[in-house]
């Protein structure tokens, strides 16, 4: 038999039986359109995750105070070790060949008052480099100073929620605030940015470190963000900070280092296997549509008995009575599958326009996957009806009597 | 019509189209066991934290520095405005308080003669191990006194077995950050909290483990109370204590129910969400029983007819054919429960730490969804039987 | 017993309306037993059916037992067949998946009629009709003649006053339409009302009174008969 006679054979029956070809048309549907709207999803949250995270580059390490021997735990993110990393273990390792630049952070709540205006505010402590590792981006006025490190200078960039708040209409670039019993100048106010590494700077509020050291009363850093000089490689440079605060804090390896890499690896990967697991619990739905597919092709079979016999009779082998069946199926798990992927993309491009945060994600494993497993399906399911047909013994089929 | 004859005739349509009636439950089958399955691990998950967080005990109110709470981490940070150990020691006096826990942790190396720990210490007080329902396996805990304390550390189990194995450790000195303390207890093992160690921990007193970490203010002051009081009373209690002393409200107070409340939601949330998530099978498998009574419905036209002329009512021949989807899908409800446990088991023995919680009324749900599902899916093709033309229907064959 | 007035009952078939029934009187007393002729399309089932409560006219008045029928809604309609009325098709209408026994039960089973009561009522009729050694088998391992026999019984389990019979020899050799023929006389000797629509003007020729209808019309009856003994129609009511 042609492919086209094939095909035209079979649409016309599926177009008789309407309602029957319309529902497993909408089961094949319902489950690639789920498998690809929950895996799009899926997609989507992971790079947005990525994309949000992953500010700072693969060459810059974190350092924070305090070990812990345990390995594969929970870093010691308390922040707390029996002895601090001070301003000049930062300089002694800004002095490192394999270091590029180093950013100290103090990161604490602070009242902030302004005229009569009082607000607990996230004040952060560190240096001009901050601002180049972060990629910050200044909207008015200027960045923190580049400054000894040891200098109090009493200026502020704030965040555009903090300015908001704090000044109103009135103009900020200039103005002077007050942070504990200290006076600050602001020079700076950043750019709308969302929230990253958890802290949501725009309603922060940056200071120089030392300032900070004086109104929190503490000597210690809470994060110390060390960029690796380009061309070093990362083992070597990792060996030498350690190398560096051992000696430096009388032979103790008191500090933890972790890329960020690492960090968002291990999201990256939980991320990806609920995709996956996700994705999985949606093609569930593709193996119950295929379990229809079956019980209708064994209907039609049945149905079919007497046109089975008199195919049989006009010279049709059993090869070909299975190829009709089977191809039927096939034929409706295709159109539904294409079907389930233009409303399943169609759904994410919908909800990527009400929701632009949300990226629309083709990824090409999950529509093949998701074709793939439906189509599949609709074969081995086929497979035992249109065998069941092409076994059928002509004379008996045409008498609508063989099983 | 009697129940038992509607049963009986129904019962034998389905026998004899045997295999259409099996797929048709498979389909519904694998619908349920999806949504029960994954509904019963979300349970178990649920179960399993919330055991995890409410071992503390529930009448707890944590107090942090800072208003805002920054990511959680509020604690951690600097502030402005610390909590002191007076601010601690002023909440003793209020109504219902029975203990006041200062907290701070950070880490550090732990030294026995040559051999060095790297691990958590927290400075507490002696009320610590009572107040988070910690038990003490050998020796005693940190000694409840007022004013400078001297020099003693509890150890966690597995920080005893590094240092000491299996020689004895009460009595001997240890030296935390490079200070000399004597071992007066060994905790009992509490194993791991959502991936933290709580046996590989030290414990000193508050006062040594702020200058240990040079710290100007606690990390947190947590607070049981008595029972007869709830905990919005006692945490607006301390709330007004705490604005009295410090002029503001500079620091932001959790009660463990609230804590466990939104975490209950959250995880309920979670295990919906996921339970219907398996519901999109059970919809797939709906469509199938859709598709399969229509097509019945369609066979059967002549004998609706004969039945109508028999003297059958709409609504007998409505009652057969609704019971017909609904016995389909409870059957696929239960052959679907079955599979579940099928499932359940083989997982339970593929991964023997999997928290798996079975409640009957889950389950009960479970089979009530298969027949609303049985009905709904039922209700159009029963419908379209019962309005069939007796005279048209007869013809038909 | 049964009284029809102006009866007319149109069907669209494609875009022509067909008169079906046009404005049909009718009076048939308890007891007769009647036929019905006349060419394909002349209206003879659907009298048969607007007769057996399974059609409803567009015009006229039905009259059955005394009462109106057409004030009745589809439920009561259903309720009265199941009483009064007995139906034997061509076709058997036998359901494939249950025995002629269950086939038989069936219209008790409607009724709601508890299994210790309807057992007696069943093994009555299957001695009755002969079909003892025949009652656990399947419609489809019985003959055309036993497998009418059971329609036959089926009809009439719940003993009605009305037997409708349409083309009741249709699918059936002449030997077993003779003896079908022969048991719905019988019937009809103990008191039924028995209404035979027929093709066969030998079947159609032994009933007391015949109809022949053309076109929706009865154009020829051969007039009211004596209905049977008044105590032998008590035994049937």
């Amino acid at each position: 038999m042609r492919t086209a006679d094939l095909l035209q054979f079979n649409l016309r029956l599926l177009l008789r039986q309407r309602f029957r070809t319309l529902m497993s048309l909408l089961a094949m549907a319902v489950g690639v359109a789920a498998v690809l709207l929950l895996t799009g999803l899926g997609e989507g949250a992971r790079q947005f995750v990525l994309n949000e995270f992953s500010l700072l580059g693969s060459d810059v390490l974190i350092m924070l105070p305090g070990r812990k021997e345990t390995s594969g735990g929970i870093p010691p993110l308390t922040g707390e070790g029996t002895r601090d990393i001070t301003l000049e273990d930062a300089l002694a390792l800004e002095r490192l060949g394999s270091v590029q630049r180093v950013a100290p952070l103090i990161v604490g709540n602070a009242q902030t008052h302004v005229g009569g205006r009082s607000r607990e505010l996230l004040t952060v402590g560190t240096s001009a480099v901050f601002f180049r590792l972060r990629e910050l981006v200044v909207r008015q006025g200027q960045a923190l100073p580049v400054i000894p490190l040891q200098r109090a200078e009493p200026v502020a960039v704030i965040g555009s929620n903090t300015r908001r708040e704090l000044f109103g209409h009135q103009k900020a670039l200039g103005a002077w605030l007050r942070i504990g019993d200290r006076r600050f100048r602001v020079i700076g106010i950043l750019d709308d940015r969302g929230e990253s590494l958890g802290l949501d700077l725009s309603d922060g509020i940056l200071i120089p470190v030392a300032a900070a050291q004086q109104i929190f009363n503490t000597q210690g850093m809470f994060r110390v963000f060390l960029q690796i000089r380009p061309g070093s490689p990362m083992p070597q440079a990792r060996n030498d900070i350690q190398a560096l605060m051992q000696q430096r804090h009388g032979g103790e390896r008191d500090v933890t280092l972790i890329t960020q890499d690492a960090l968002l690896g291990a999201f990256d990967d939980i991320l990806q296997l609920l995709t996956l697991g996700v994705g999985a619990i949606a093609a569930i739905s593709l193996l119950v549509a295929g379990i229809l597919i079956m019980n209708i092709t064994l209907i039609s079979v049945s149905q079919r008995t007497r046109e089975i016999g008199l195919l049989k009779a006009l010279g049709a082998s059993a090869r070909t009575v299975r190829l009709l069946f089977i191809s039927e199926a096939l034929q409706l798990a295709l159109v539904g599958s294409v079907l389930g992927a233009v409303t399943g993309y169609g759904l994410l491009a919908l909800g990527h326009w009400f929701f632009p945060l949300l990226p629309f994600v083709v990824s090409i494993w999950a529509l093949g996957a998701a074709l793939g497993i439906a189509i599949a399906t609709a074969l081995v399911f086929a497979w035992l009806p249109a065998s069941r047909a092409a076994r059928m013994p002509p004379v008996l089929a045409l008498q609508g009597l063989a099983r | 019509m009697r129940t038992a004859d509607v049963l009986r005739l129904v019962t034998r349509a389905l026998l004899t189209a045997r295999l259409r009636s099996f797929l048709t439950i498979l389909g519904i089958a694998v619908g349920i066991a999806a949504v029960s399955l994954l509904t019963t691990l979300g349970a178990g998950l649920q179960l399993y934290v919330l055991d995890n967080f409410s071992q503390f005990g529930s009448r707890i109110v944590a107090v942090n520095p800072g208003k805002t709470q920054t990511g959680g981490i509020g604690g951690l940070l600097s502030s402005t405005r610390p909590l002191s150990l007076d601010d601690a020691d002023s909440l003793r006096s209020l109504p219902f308080v029975e203990r006041v826990v200062p907290v701070v942790q950070g880490s550090g190396a732990i030294e026995f003669g040559r051999r060095v720990r790297h691990t958590d210490i927290i400075g507490g007080n002696g009320e610590m191990a009572a107040a988070w329902r910690f038990g003490i396996a050998q020796g005693h805990f940190l000694p409840v006194i007022s004013g400078n304390s001297q020099p003693l550390a509890v150890l966690g189990s597995r920080v005893k077995r590094e240092l000491f194995g299996d020689a004895g450790a009460l009595g001997r000195f240890i030296r935390v950050g490079g200070e000399r303390y004597r071992v007066v207890g060994v905790m009992a093992s509490k194993g791991q909290m959502l991936g933290f160690d709580l046996d590989d921990i030290v414990y000193i007193p508050i006062d040594r483990a702020l200058s240990l970490f040079n710290r100007p203010g606690l990390m947190e002051i947590d607070i049981t109370y008595r029972a007869g009081s709830s905990a919005q009373q006692v945490a607006e209690r301390i709330r007004q204590r705490l604005i009295q002393r410090h002029g503001v409200e500079d620091f932001s107070l959790t009660t463990q129910d609230e804590m466990l409340s939104s975490l209950n939601r959250i995880l309920s949330l979670l295990t919906v969400a996921v339970g219907a998530l398996g519901g999109i099978s059970l919809l797939v498998g709906a469509i199938g029983i859709v598709t399969i009574m229509v097509t019945t419905v369609q066979e059967r036209t002549a004998e609706i007819g004969l039945l109508r002329a028999l003297g059958a009512t709409r609504r007998q021949i409505l009652l057969l054919f609704l019971s017909e989807a609904l016995l389909l899908a409870l059957a696929g409800g239960l052959f679907g429960l079955l599979l579940m446990a099928l499932l359940l088991g083989v997982l339970a023995l593929a991964i023997p730490a999997l928290p798996i919680s079975l409640s009957p009324f889950y389950l009960l749900l479970a089979l009530l969804l298969a027949a609303v599902v049985g009905l709904l899916a039922g209700v159009s093709p029963a419908w379209r039987a019962a309005g069939l033309n007796p005279v048209d229907a007869l013809q038909q064959e | 017993m049964i009284r029809l007035v102006d009866l007319s009952k149109t069907y669209q078939l494609g875009d022509q309306p067909v008169k079906a029934l046009d404005q049909v009187d009718l009076a048939i007393e308890a007891g007769e037993y009647l036929s019905v002729m006349g060419p394909s399309g002349s209206g003879k089932s659907t009298l048969l059916n607007m007769i057996g409560l399974l059609d409803t006219p567009d015009s006229g008045r039905y009259f059955l037992a005394g009462r109106e029928m057409n004030a009745l809604n589809e439920e009561a309609r259903a309720a009265e067949r199941n009483r009064r009325i007995g139906f034997v098709f061509q076709a058997y209408h036998l359901l494939e998946r249950l025995s002629a026994r269950e086939n038989i039960e069936l219209p008790l089973v409607l009724a709601g009629m508890a299994p210790a009561e309807r057992r007696p009522m069943v093994d009555q009729i299957i001695k009755r009709l002969d079909l003892d050694s025949r009652a656990s088998h399947l419609p489809r391992q019985l003959s055309g003649g036993q497998r009418q026999r059971v329609a036959i019984a089926r009809a009439v389990i719940r003993k009605p006053a009305l037997l409708l019979a349409d083309e009741p020899t249709g699918n059936l050799d002449s030997h077993s339409g003779a003896e079908v023929i022969a048991l719905l006389e019988e019937l009809n000797n103990q008191g039924i009302t028995l209404l035979v629509v027929t093709h066969d003007p030998a079947i159609g020729q032994r009933a007391a009174r015949r109809l022949r209808m053309e076109d929706g019309r009865i154009i020829d009856d051969s007039g009211a008969t004596q209905p049977p003994s008044a105590d032998s129609r008590h035994a049937h009511r």
